[in-house]
């Protein structure tokens, strides 16, 4: 006790700003700057392959099987259905929309049943919906669309997001190298400037998942594939079992595939050019609700599921060492450290200090941002017109991300004491009480 | 009056439950047309055949007008030429036989209508509530056919719809349900028509749905061909790229391409094409008729219950009108006789309704005839039963009055006066009524017969 005064006395001297500084400054050098280094020389290394690349024209056509998963969408579904329909993709597409909780879901099921594929328009496009009278949860939706698919390629998508008409086309080609499993797909924010909450997502699914994944991806180090917009081989995902029960079975299945990397030497690209569109929540309250769902179920499926898979044997050294880094120490322990610093320095610091170091502290994320979105908006981009606009929000977004770096760690909290994950919306009572527990 | 029991037959293989004493059995139609008439039959057999016999027996004199109960089931022919299913009781086939009986007699008193329109409505008069029913055949290039005006017509060549509308228009027919509306060819009055679309522009029929799409940055619209370009789509025009539908372009409504001038258009025009002709016009230009059931008229009715008689159509029938010829020989018997013997005196009157037949003509068949039943109705109060009357044309009417001095003849004028009183109504206001008279032997004249007589009377008339 008398140590720790001593210590924090020691900080509260003349010279203790500078040294609180000098503590933390490594801090953020060793972890945050290498993450963004990284991310950076595999964008530029992406962006120089993509100009020097001569387009190739393949005859590799497999049958898509698209799942969509819907729920209570309504009409939005026939948006999505119409959006496979008008893919450029000269192969077939076979459209799978399982309704769940179809009794209850009247408006989404008749959406679906009403939609109509002109066999003149669309010749190669099939529709062959599912109706899943009893709620099973998105789970079961995808199994049993993957029981009923039959083309190569299986599709895990969501009923309210539309995708560009190149999608499977982009998609498809990464499949052509069998070491090639799953491909994971871009989703871009379809309300943009519905909220201010939606913005700022707007700006995060564009710099921190959509650049960061085609960085991380060059190094074949992709963290999650979506579940909202995912590639998968049929033959491979039904040997691995299909879709596991819990929450966040995206990434559970992205851990699951990444345990076989050591032993076949597979890959997970990120296909930029794949594109989906989907809603994001409007409100602070549902932006924050979705969040403690998705970090407490990182906690879940990291520290409780999946902590024996999380070995060198299985995932080789470079994911291993990535999922330490970006997976525990960014996403678990960051979050508390953060937390646990901004309030010590409110409680701690007299107010001057405090605001040189926080402005010092925010300067120094402002530049790493500027500097992501430029690289963004020259070299990533695909509708850079569209995405100049967001620069208006860059100087609010490192608070942005403060927020949800604080915001995460009570929702890590959540998950290790009141169990959040078992209190999901994704699946109903009576399909989790059937579950393993971990 | 108690009426007798109608003789009745069965033909085919009616079972013994029925209740009805005396029943003749045949088992084929020309064993029943070879035995002496019957009144009432009833046909056992499935609703096909009885269909069949129903219009044999009906295109027969024996059986055109007698009542014909069906006692299986009934198919459109059968509802068309049959009186409906057979009654259960005997009393019940008497009664209806009674009442149809009644009629029969009355218009059997005339000769057996030997017209087609004849035919026809007292075959409707005979039935309380019978129709001209309309039965779908889709044999028939018009779709629908009058199984009874068939049935009915023997020889005659009847355009049904044709002869159909004509006695809606003499209101002797009604219009009944409405069955159907068909579209048929203007030229050969075909409905076997073909609905084909065609080009807008040049009617060609080769055409064709061509998937297409349009560009919201340019308004460009061309086919999806145009568009696509390893895979993605390209304006051709603006050469922007377009990812989404919805946001950046969409599915024109114009999506029918003609392959012979090469027009780009959005609804195709149609044409109806005949197959029995080949003749293409449009789906307006077409004819339509409106199929029908039709049932008797109350003019129809009251000119049925005036017996088919040609007299009836000679609207003084009631009076004993003598021919001209007959008239004009009991006249110069009279005037030889009073020539003779000087006496009985007799006297003659000329009556000339002028402007009947234009006004006739003008009031139409049914209340034309109303008035002219109300004229005759005057005419014979005052003429006695020993009177004789002729008409030389159509105005000119002529009452012999024997035994009839001037005195009696100023008594008789002084009633046709009364005749004059019906003409003040304003619609028959234009007929004016004179009166020539002549009594023998005061006006005789030598040498003047019959016909010169009524010649002589008749100028004075004009």
């Amino acid at each position: 006790m008398e140590q720790l005064y001593s210590l924090l006395s020691a900080l509260m001297g003349t010279d203790g700003l500078s040294r609180l500084f000098f503590m933390l400054f490594p801090l953020f050098l060793m972890f945050e700057l290498p993450l963004t280094i990284m991310v950076l020389l595999g964008v530029l290394r992406w962006f120089a392959r993509r100009r020097t690349s001569v387009p190739k024209t393949s005859l590799y056509r497999p049958k898509v099987s698209c799942i969509i998963t819907c729920y209570s969408e309504g009409m939005d579904v026939q948006t999505t259905l119409l959006s496979l329909c008008e893919q450029t993709y000269p192969g077939h597409i076979e459209m799978i929309p399982v309704v769940d909780g179809a009794t209850m879901n009247q408006p989404t099921l008749s959406a679906v049943r009403s939609f109509y594929v002109d066999p003149l328009l669309y010749p190669r496009r099939h529709l062959r919906p599912i109706a899943k009278w009893q709620r099973g949860g998105r789970v079961s939706s995808l199994n049993a669309g993957l029981a009923h698919a039959s083309g190569e390629i299986v599709m895990a998508l969501d009923g309210d997001t539309s995708f560009d008409n190149n999608m499977v086309s982009a998609i498809v080609r990464n499949f052509e190298d069998p070491s090639v499993p799953a491909v994971a797909g871009s989703l871009r924010v379809r309300n943009v400037w519905g909220s201010w909450v939606t913005a700022m997502q707007a700006l995060e699914y564009v710099l921190s998942i959509h650049m960061s994944k085609i960085g991380l991806a060059e190094w074949n180090l992709v963290n999650n594939v979506s579940g909202a917009f995912g590639a998968f081989r049929r033959s491979f995902l039904m040997k691995i079992g299909g879709w596991n029960t819990h929450t966040a079975e995206d990434l559970d299945l992205t851990l699951r595939i990444k345990s076989y990397f050591k032993r076949y030497d597979l890959k997970i690209p990120f296909e930029p050019e794949a594109i989906g569109h989907t809603d994001a929540p409007a409100t602070l309250r549902q932006f924050l609700m979705q969040r403690l769902r998705w970090d407490g179920d990182l906690f879940f499926l990291y520290v409780r599921k999946h902590n024996h898979n999380i070995n060198p044997d299985l995932l080789g050294w470079r994911s291993f060492l990535m999922i330490l880094v970006s997976g525990f120490f960014f996403q678990l322990v960051l979050p508390f450290i953060i937390l646990i610093y901004t309030l010590l320095a409110l409680f701690i610091l007299p107010g001057k200090t405090l605001l040189f170091l926080f402005a010092l502290i925010y300067l120094l994320y402002l530049l790493i941002t500027m500097l992501l979105f430029g690289a963004m908006l020259t070299m990533v981009s695909d509708r850079p017109r569209q995405d100049v606009t967001l620069a208006l929000l860059v100087p609010v977004f490192p608070l942005f991300m403060l927020l949800i770096r604080c915001w995460s760690a009570v929702a890590m909290l959540n998950e290790m004491f009141r169990r959040g994950h078992e209190e999901t919306s994704m699946a109903p009572w009576w399909v989790l009480k059937r579950a393993t527990r971990f | 009056m108690s009426t007798p029991n109608p003789r009745i037959a069965v033909l085919g293989n009616r079972v013994a439950s029925s209740n009805i004493p005396d029943l003749k059995h045949f088992s084929d139609l020309s064993s029943l047309l070879a035995a002496p008439a019957f009144d009432v039959l009833l046909l056992d057999m499935p609703a096909a055949y009885a269909g069949r016999v129903l219009r044999k027996l009906r295109s027969t004199t024996a059986y055109r007008y007698q009542l014909v109960y069906c006692c299986r089931d009934q198919d459109g022919w059968c509802e068309a030429l049959g009186d409906g299913a057979c009654p259960a009781e005997t009393s019940e086939i008497k009664t209806l036989w009674g009442i149809w009986r009644e009629r029969f007699n009355l218009f059997r008193q005339g000769s057996a209508p030997e017209r087609f329109e004849g035919r026809v409505l007292s075959w409707l008069w005979l039935r309380a509530d019978a129709h001209v029913y309309a039965l779908r055949d889709p044999e028939v290039p018009q779709h629908y056919r009058y199984p009874l005006l068939e049935a009915l017509a023997d020889s005659e060549q009847v355009n049904p719809f044709a002869w159909l509308s004509l006695m809606v228009q003499h209101e002797w027919l009604e219009e009944g349900v409405l069955v159907d509306r068909v579209r048929l060819c203007s030229d050969c009055g075909s409905g076997r028509l073909n609905y084909i679309d065609v080009c807008a522009e040049c009617q060609a029929m080769d055409i064709s749905r061509q998937p297409s799409l349009h560009c919201f940055t340019c308004g460009h619209v061309g086919s999806q061909e145009s568009f696509l370009k390893d895979g993605l789509l390209l304006c051709p025009n603006c050469l922007n790229r377009l990812r989404h539908i919805g946001s950046d372009y969409d599915r024109p409504l114009e999506n029918y391409r003609c392959r012979s001038c090469q027009a780009f258009f959005v609804d195709a025009d149609v044409q109806a094409r005949c197959l029995d002709c080949g003749l293409s016009h449009a789906p307006d230009k077409l004819r339509i008729r409106e199929v029908r059931d039709f049932r008797l008229a109350e003019a129809g009715r009251f000119r049925c219950r005036q017996d088919f008689n040609d007299r009836s159509i000679n609207h003084f029938g009631r009076l004993n009108l003598l021919g001209g010829k007959d008239f004009y020989e009991l006249l110069t018997w009279q005037l030889q006789v009073v020539r003779r013997y000087q006496q009985p005196a007799f006297s003659l009157l000329g009556l000339r309704f002028v402007n009947l037949a234009g006004t006739l003509a003008r009031l139409g068949e049914h209340r034309g005839h109303a008035f002219i039943d109300s004229l005759t109705d005057r005419l014979k109060e005052s003429v006695r039963e020993t009177d004789r009357c002729s008409r030389s044309t159509e105005e000119f009417f002529w009452i012999m009055l024997p035994h009839t001095d001037s005195k009696g003849l100023e008594f008789v004028t002084q009633r046709l006066g009364r005749v004059a009183e019906l003409f003040s109504a304003p619609e028959v206001s234009d007929i004016s009524l004179r009166v020539v008279s002549f009594t023998a032997p005061g006006d005789l004249l030598e040498q003047e017969d019959g016909e010169l007589l009524l010649a002589r009377l008749a100028s004075e008339l004009i």
